[in-house]
């Protein structure tokens, strides 16, 4: 048996992207979605299950994310659960693996834990890796693909120059590369195994977590300004002429390279 | 269980009725339940817990053809087969879809088509492209299949047919919404063609769309080109592989199919196959983007009856344009009109009128 633990973030809408005075994202009004490098870690893991296993969810944000949170147990999830709290709001990376390293530990042993790289609001990677040092156990990151072999895990990490495989035995945490797993619909038959099944909510204090952990005051970094790199850009000169396009356009990307 | 994402396209209307006047279905019966925002609104209370789910708001959401005419005039820009579709979806989880539709749905699951028969087989190998024939016009409208290899013959392509033909998935995901066993379904199919290695021909605009749309999304794209039989043909006809016949003096107006007209906007290349057929191309009032549907196979299995009435309304509209001859390189199309083809007037499988 094979217990799975996949953390996963729901992040707003690319088309919606707001930031308030503090410059946190602003999720309360945004469309989200889940964050799609998630959505092939969760799909890695149903992958794994279609095999043997269990499959649980957990995420952390506000009680809108239920009805999707419901949609994942409709494609096969056994469990998912929502960590909502209102002490948790503004919660960097660190206090958001604090939140995951409480309730991985409420839900018991898992054998793996699986996370996407990065999420496409923060773009910070740091979740997995900090989520693995809480727990105390190894971090193997840029997965692309997962399999087993016998009772180990085959995990073929992307690399600039390549493909490395390992071979690990867990428990360990996992972070999957975007696009590298498809997420599957909601099936008819897991979708009427869904019905009877609900999605379990823990705050703050569910966690054994105080005021302290969570949130803004439970992180360690805070985002003191933010600037576009790209300004006046919708309202910059029009031109027509393709040539003399070409060259504007290239001197606005040379002006943005790192 | 509708995603938000529906529920977003069925609460937003401004109530103008543009759905109501081009609804196909709410043409015939002239139920008010019929047009695309009243399913919005039923969904809705339901969503809200006002009116329950229960087996007359299905029979209202699978009386639809989801033909699109709705989202192409829609005011507001809203998509009411997005809202219908996962509404049948939760009908079927539910078990509270019709009879008819489940039965079709099993024969979809069972033997990889809605008929529940073995799919005959249009084997044959080639080297130039890959035809894709698809459940309705292997099984339905088989003339047209062998018309439409006749004329690729004709103009010296090279064509493979799979000799077991998997089915796309989009009379499944008509029946019961984009669910994980259309996806299934649609896995197997692109792998098949993926396997095969060579650009796709599809004679199904329906086949084609979901291939072109939902494929790629759903993580299993097609490596190769896919074409549309009408355009593929209509380029051959350009190119000069494929030479015009002599006028017939016969005056035709062409059918532009629902996926075709407002998927794919593809409204020339049927013309130009009916030129080059020999016809004097005329035009219904209801055609290209505004293009009144004529039902479609996967309705006609469950809501014959009614089907026949929408078809024959499209009949009308040719009466009314003066031509002759209906035109159609659709196997949907021409299965739906040929069941009430009006005395005096011909249907034309514009496959068969190019060999």
């Amino acid at each position: 048996m094979n217990n799975i633990l996949v953390c996963v973030k729901a992040v707003p809408a690319t088309t919606s992207v707001q930031v308030d005075g503090q410059y946190r994202l602003k999720r309360e009004g945004a469309s989200l979605q889940w964050n799609i490098a998630d959505e092939s870690a969760l799909e890695a893991a149903l992958s794994l299950k279609d095999k043997d296993g269990t499959v649980t969810v957990v995420t952390m944000g506000p009680p809108k994310l239920e009805a999707p949170l419901q949609d994942l147990l409709a494609r096969g999830c056994d469990r998912v659960v929502l960590i909502t709290d209102r002490l948790m709001a503004g919660a960097d990376t660190r206090a958001t693996a604090g939140a995951l390293r409480a309730a991985a530990k409420r839900l018991g042993p898992a054998d793996l834990i699986l996370c996407g790289r990065r999420a496409i609001d923060g773009e910070t990677g740091q979740v997995p890796g900090e989520l693995a040092s809480a727990l105390g156990i190894p971090c193997v990151s840029n997965v692309e693909k997962l399999e087993w072999e016998k009772d180990r895990l085959l995990l073929h990490r992307r690399l600039e120059t390549g493909v490395e495989v390992l071979s690990a035995r867990g428990p360990l945490v996992v972070s999957v590369c975007e696009y590298a797993y498809s997420l599957r619909l909601p099936g008819i038959l897991s979708m009427r195994r869904a019905r009877g099944k609900t999605v379990e909510r823990y705050s703050a204090a569910d966690l054994g977590l105080t005021a302290e952990q969570c949130g803004l005051k439970g992180s360690l970094t805070k985002v003191t300004a933010m600037e576009s790199k790209f300004p006046g850009l919708r309202n910059g000169p029009k031109e027509t002429d393709p040539a003399k396009g070409i060259q504007a356009l290239r001197a606005m990307l040379r002006e943005v390279q790192p | 269980m509708i995603s938000q994402n529906a529920l977003h396209h069925a609460e937003k209307c401004r109530f103008c009725w543009m759905c109501r006047h081009l609804c196909p279905v709410q043409h015939q019966t002239g139920r008010e339940v019929n047009t695309p925002r009243a399913k919005g609104l039923l969904l809705s209370m339901a969503n809200k817990g006002t009116q329950p789910f229960d087996k007359d708001m299905a029979q209202a959401m699978y009386e639809c053809l989801l033909c699109d005419a709705c989202t192409n005039d829609c005011a507001t820009g809203y998509q009411p087969p997005l809202f219908i579709r996962e509404a049948r979806t939760e009908a079927v989880v539910n078990e509270l879809a019709p009879e008819a539709v489940m039965k079709l749905i099993d024969n979809a699951l069972e033997t990889g088509n809605i008929y529940g028969v073995e799919k005959p087989s249009y084997g044959q190998d080639g080297t130039d492209v890959l035809v894709y024939i698809g459940e309705v016009a292997a099984i339905q409208v088989p003339q047209m299949a062998k018309n439409l290899l006749a004329v690729l013959k004709k103009a010296g392509v090279s064509a493979k047919v799979l000799a077991n033909e998997p089915a796309s998935g989009v009379m499944l995901g008509d029946l019961m919404g984009y669910t994980e066993e259309v996806r299934q379904q649609a896995k197997a199919c692109a792998d098949a063609i993926n396997a095969a290695g060579l650009p796709v021909v599809v004679l199904d605009s329906y086949d084609a769309e979901i291939m072109k749309q939902k494929y790629p999304e759903w993580g299993c794209e097609i490596k190769t080109d896919v074409t549309t039989a009408t355009a593929y043909v209509a380029k051959l006809i350009a190119s000069g592989k494929l030479e015009a016949k002599a006028g017939t003096g016969v005056q035709g107006a062409c059918h532009d199919d629902d996926r075709l007209a407002r998927t794919f906007h593809e409204f020339a290349p049927i013309r130009a196959m009916a030129k080059a057929a020999g016809y004097e191309v005329g035009e219904m009032f209801s055609r290209e983007k505004l293009a009144k549907s004529c039902g479609t196979a996967v309705a006609y299995g469950y809501m014959p009856a009614l089907v026949e009435k929408i078809a024959a309304s499209r009949w009308e509209d040719l009466k009314r344009s003066g031509c002759a001859a209906m035109l159609t390189a659709s196997p949907q199309a021409y299965l739906c009109l040929s069941l009430c083809v009006p005395e005096g007037k011909a249907l034309v499988d514009l496959y068969a009128a190019l060999v």
